[in-house]
């Protein structure tokens, strides 16, 4: 009888083979320029088997966000939860944890942050869906006092990813840890409570 | 805006031809507002120009081609927006806030070019895409030219900048695509909050936002 496991298993690999060697070809050439040849080259699996688990290059690509999406988003919840009662610790742990991802997975960083807002229609619909599952995490995890301006999560998350994008970008993945910093400030200071004093009185 | 007298009127062929150009870059923001990007046609940008098909392509090789150059119109016409209201303001929060209300004043008076800066140009490729990064970069050294430090903490890095215009940018864009253009002006004082914040501190923030509104 043959084991089931280890088949599955290279399956699995090969998958991941392939969504990586998308990621790579795309953050060195762009999207448009990738083809299918190139990722089976890049990723060393035969043509079919690259269709045998994907439709074409857009499946591979949306394959690929949804994979490094559910990777980052579930490091950011667990460091976020990590640090449950205490807000500004959390945030500090989620940014950690997002910035470290972004650091160890620059090609993944990249068509996550940058490439799938300009690759197909359906991938920046996924991006906007993605954006709003983090403005749905801001909303839950950071306080909301009174009168905050209801569009906060939004402009703080957009805020955010844009820095990340300028980051890979200029090609400084790596170093995105040493944004932490600044970016736990600029999160913190919008989120901190009024002062006592002349709190509220312009609505 | 209006075509010109057909026939012989005079007119030197260089401002025949800029004004043939500049009711193209309208009318392809205007068709791309109205129809979307797949019904804008060449047709229906020279149809809405009054331009003949020959003069369109005259000026440009094909809708792509016009598709950009109104895009680095737009950018253009709000960039000079933006720098004739910052000119006659000395302090850096009037500036901002100046900056600011230009940019949602033409953003509300000009909807099709809203739409092309901030729906449309995200959506075109990455050589468009490229253009909008560009354009939102642009206001970060000029947001961080004097800009206050706050009183706890040290001043705040590009970084800051960049989040405070890339987070301003994406909202903007969020609210365009809901169709909300033309009451961009009412939300100016929760985005010059967000944009003051990191500056001056959240109460002072929201002191100055309400003050400028």
């Amino acid at each position: 009888m043959r084991p089931a496991l280890p088949r599955e298993f290279i399956a699995l690999h090969k998958r991941n083979r392939i969504m990586t060697a998308l990621a790579e070809l795309t953050a060195e050439k762009g999207y448009e320029a990738t083809k299918i040849s190139d990722v089976v080259k890049r990723a060393a699996v035969a043509r079919k088997t690259l269709y045998d688990n994907f439709s074409g290059k857009e499946d591979v690509f949306l394959a690929a966000f949804d994979m490094t999406v559910e990777e980052a988003m579930s490091r950011v919840e667990e460091s976020c939860a990590a640090a449950e009662d205490d807000w500004e610790g959390a945030t500090e742990a989620g940014l950690e944890a997002l910035l470290a991802y972004v650091a160890e997975q620059p090609a993944m960083a990249r068509l996550f942050l940058i490439e799938a807002q300009s690759a197909t229609p359906a991938a920046s619909e996924r991006y906007e869906q993605t954006v709003r599952r983090f403005v749905e995490m801001a909303r839950r995890r950071l306080p909301h006092e009174e009168p905050l301006p209801k569009t906060l999560d939004e402009t703080v998350v957009g805020g955010v990813a844009w820095i990340l994008s300028q980051q890979v970008r200029r090609g400084k993945a790596e170093e995105a840890p040493e944004l932490l910093a600044e970016l736990r400030e600029f999160v913190v200071e919008q989120y901190r409570a009024p002062a006592k004093e002349g709190a509220g009185k312009h609505r | 805006m209006k075509s010109l007298p057909r026939g012989r009127h005079g007119l030197s062929r260089e401002f025949v031809a800029r004004n043939q150009l500049d009711r193209l870059l309208d009318s392809i923001a205007e068709s791309l507002h109205e129809h979307g990007y797949d019904r804008t046609t060449v047709s229906v940008i020279t149809a809405h120009a009054r331009v003949s098909k020959s003069d369109f392509y005259r000026h440009f090789q094909n809708k792509d081609e016009c598709f950009v150059a109104a895009y680095d119109d737009a950018v253009e016409r709000l960039r000079r927006e933006v720098t004739d209201a910052c000119a006659g303001e000395a302090g850096w929060t009037e500036r901002v806030a100046a900056a600011l209300g230009a940019v949602l004043a033409f953003l509300a008076r000009e909807p099709a070019r809203a739409d092309l800066l901030f729906v449309e140009g995200l959506r075109a490729g990455p050589d468009v895409y490229a253009r909008f990064q560009k354009a939102v970069q642009s206001f970060v050294p000029a947001l961080r030219e004097d800009a206050p430090v706050p009183e706890r903490g040290s001043a705040p890095g590009d970084g800051v900048a960049e989040a405070v215009v890339g987070g301003t940018a994406s909202l903007l864009s969020r609210w365009i695509l809901a169709g909300e253009s033309e009451e961009l002006e009412a939300r100016f004082p929760e985005i010059a909050e967000f944009a003051l914040t990191p500056y001056v501190g959240s109460d002072e923030a929201r002191r100055m936002a309400a003050r400028a509104a």
